[in-house]
């Protein structure tokens, strides 16, 4: 597979991955399915920044932004099964029980475990540390400005944190799991390891005040862009929102099997990050996954960081200290599943 | 998992027949079915009449994914080839046991909402009455905002007067747990009745193709590539 070159770097070499928009797919069907899933997302996007902008007081709440992204969620699952982007990433019983399972975990587990040690809990120590108020400057900023950076500064937060987890191997031993995922659902997003998704669950937003109305729109752009990451639904996406945005398109890439093709589109809501920082590769990919596209059960992925770095110790002290390495074991560590940068 | 344990086992077994159009050897039956077993994991063996499988975390798409074990036998009843089937799946056992584990979550809430209050309820309340303390501002729309006709932000003080009179808010809700476990639950019995159908669906039309269409169908299918998508370079 010869690949092509993106930047300086070959892109579906090890596997098939589409590159360039002029390549991929578009919505088959009649004049109506093909509006539907041309203007769904920005319809979306705009309706649900409009609600929360102009949304009552004692409507403009947390706990109805959860019940709006669980209808939200429904409404998606009912899309996926009406226009597949592949019928190989249909999802099955078995795959809904299984991510919802990790969804579970992450409202449960996750929530008690960052009540104690999560992102708030160290920003006030380091605020109490440095008697250091909150920047709350930001509060007299338009609405929009203020939900922007909220966005922006998370998201931009989480690319570093998950190309950290690209290129750092104690960091890698936690996110692999996540890239056993063999399709794209829209639950994926919470299939890995726990460790990992606390990890990448933290931000420095807490630094700062915003109005909470700010942080309700905020959640709607997450909402309303960040859950199409991981979903299995073939839209027309326009061209400016995949300028600006991370697509589903965007994520298979970083899901292929292919090697090189894993390393880019790092953020999660904002592909301008990618773009900035040149990692950004436009396209699309059918074959996800590691080792050829094994499926990791759940015993496993909770599992898999520690007995990893278990084997990589052991291995560590019964190496030799004058051991050359082998020219051929570094050839293969190449294609190996671990950051090799 | 062949433990006998009538009644109780049928959480994560499944027993039917499908009955053949057309009479069957067993050895031609289990030949339509072969591919069935030619997946990563999969171990399969036959016995006379009887096929006996296994597969070891089968991939999604896996037509067997969620019977991973189990034996297929063929007999004839009133003159017609039935197959018989007899599997076992893990996943409905977890998923039925999935509940135990989110009312698990919710009981640690609960206690840790009590543990919460008599340990460190008074340090709690102390800082609340120093947060208390401090004069909060009103705060204020953007001019723009305001324009656009943006509900303003609630006063402090008369947000402060309304929260008074509200119960204390726990630490962890464990509503979520509650849900979570409801949920499973229900997944649990969508299951329980539609995985059995698909796998009986899955046989029938297994065992429907004859092995020449088969590998017509094969030859077809590498005719026209083994992706949908273009490959790139």
């Amino acid at each position: 597979m010869a690949g092509v070159q993106v930047g300086n770097r070959i892109i579906g070499a090890d596997a098939p991955v589409t590159v360039g928009w002029e390549n991929i797919g578009r919505v088959e069907g009649g004049p109506i399915k093909q509006f539907v899933f041309t203007h769904f997302q920005p319809a979306v996007l705009f309706g649900l920044i409009a609600f929360w902008y102009y949304a009552p007081n004692e409507w403009a709440l947390a706990s109805i932004g959860i019940i709006i992204g669980l209808c939200f969620k429904v409404l998606l699952l009912g899309l996926e099964w009406v226009n597949p982007r592949y019928r190989s990433w249909q999802l099955t019983w078995k795959e809904f029980a299984t991510d919802v399972f990790y969804v579970g975990l992450g409202y449960t587990l996750l929530r008690m475990v960052d009540t104690y040690i999560g992102d708030g809990v160290m920003i006030e120590a380091v605020q109490g540390a440095f008697a250091w108020e909150k920047f709350s400057w930001f509060t007299s900023l338009p609405l929009l400005v203020q939900a922007l950076m909220i966005s922006m500064i998370f998201d931009f937060g989480q690319y570093w944190m998950h190309r950290g987890m690209h290129n750092w191997y104690p960091l890698w031993l936690t996110h692999a799991p996540h890239h056993y995922i063999t399709q794209l659902n829209i639950n994926k997003g919470a299939v890995g390891n726990p460790i990992e998704l606390f990890l990448i669950g933290l931000g420095i937003g807490g630094f700062f005040d915003f109005l909470p109305r700010a942080f309700l729109i905020a959640g709607a752009l997450g909402m309303a862009v960040g859950t199409y990451q991981h979903i299995n639904v073939r839209f027309n996406t326009p061209r400016w929102w995949r300028f600006i945005f991370n697509t589903t398109e965007h994520h298979s890439v970083h899901h292929s099997q292919d090697y090189e093709a894993t390393r880019s589109n790092y953020s999660g809501t904002w592909i301008i990050w990618d773009r900035i920082f040149g990692t950004c590769v436009d396209g699309e990919a059918e074959l996800l996954g590691m080792e050829g596209g094994r499926r990791m059960d759940i015993r496993e992925t909770m599992l898999f960081p520690f007995t990893e770095a278990y084997k990589d110790f052991r291995a560590w002290l019964n190496k030799p200290a004058d051991a050359p390495e082998p020219a051929a074991a570094q050839a293969t560590v190449a294609h190996q599943p671990e950051p090799a940068e | 998992m062949h433990v006998n344990l009538p009644y109780i086992d049928r959480i994560w077994r499944a027993r039917g027949e499908v009955l053949l159009d057309e009479p069957l050897t067993p050895d031609e039956a289990f030949d339509r079915l072969d591919p069935l077993f030619q997946t990563a994991g999969s171990a399969y063996a036959v016995e006379g009449d009887t096929l006996g499988y296994s597969k070891h975390n089968p991939a999604a798409q896996d037509k067997l994914a969620t019977f991973t074990r189990g034996t297929l036998r063929l007999d004839r009843q009133d003159g017609r080839s039935r197959l018989v089937f007899d599997v076992s799946s893990t996943a409905l056992l977890l998923c039925f046991l999935a509940p135990l584990l989110f009312l698990g979550f919710a009981q640690t809430m609960v206690a840790l909402n009590a543990w919460d209050v008599a340990g460190t309820g008074a340090v709690d309340a102390r800082e609340k009455d120093k947060e208390a303390e401090k004069p909060k501002v009103k705060q204020e729309l953007h001019p723009l905002d305001k324009l656009l006709g943006a509900p303003e932000p609630d006063d402090p003080d008369k947000k402060k007067d309304k929260e008074k009179d509200k119960k204390k808010k726990e630490k962890f809700d464990p509503t979520r747990a509650y849900v979570l476990a409801g949920l499973f639950f229900v997944i649990y019995l969508v299951g329980r009745v539609l995985e059995p159908w698909l796998f009986k669906r899955t046989l029938r039309a297994a065992l429907a193709v004859k092995p020449e269409d088969a590998e017509a169908l094969e030859d077809a299918r590498a005719g026209a590539g083994p992706s949908p998508q273009p490959e790139a370079g």
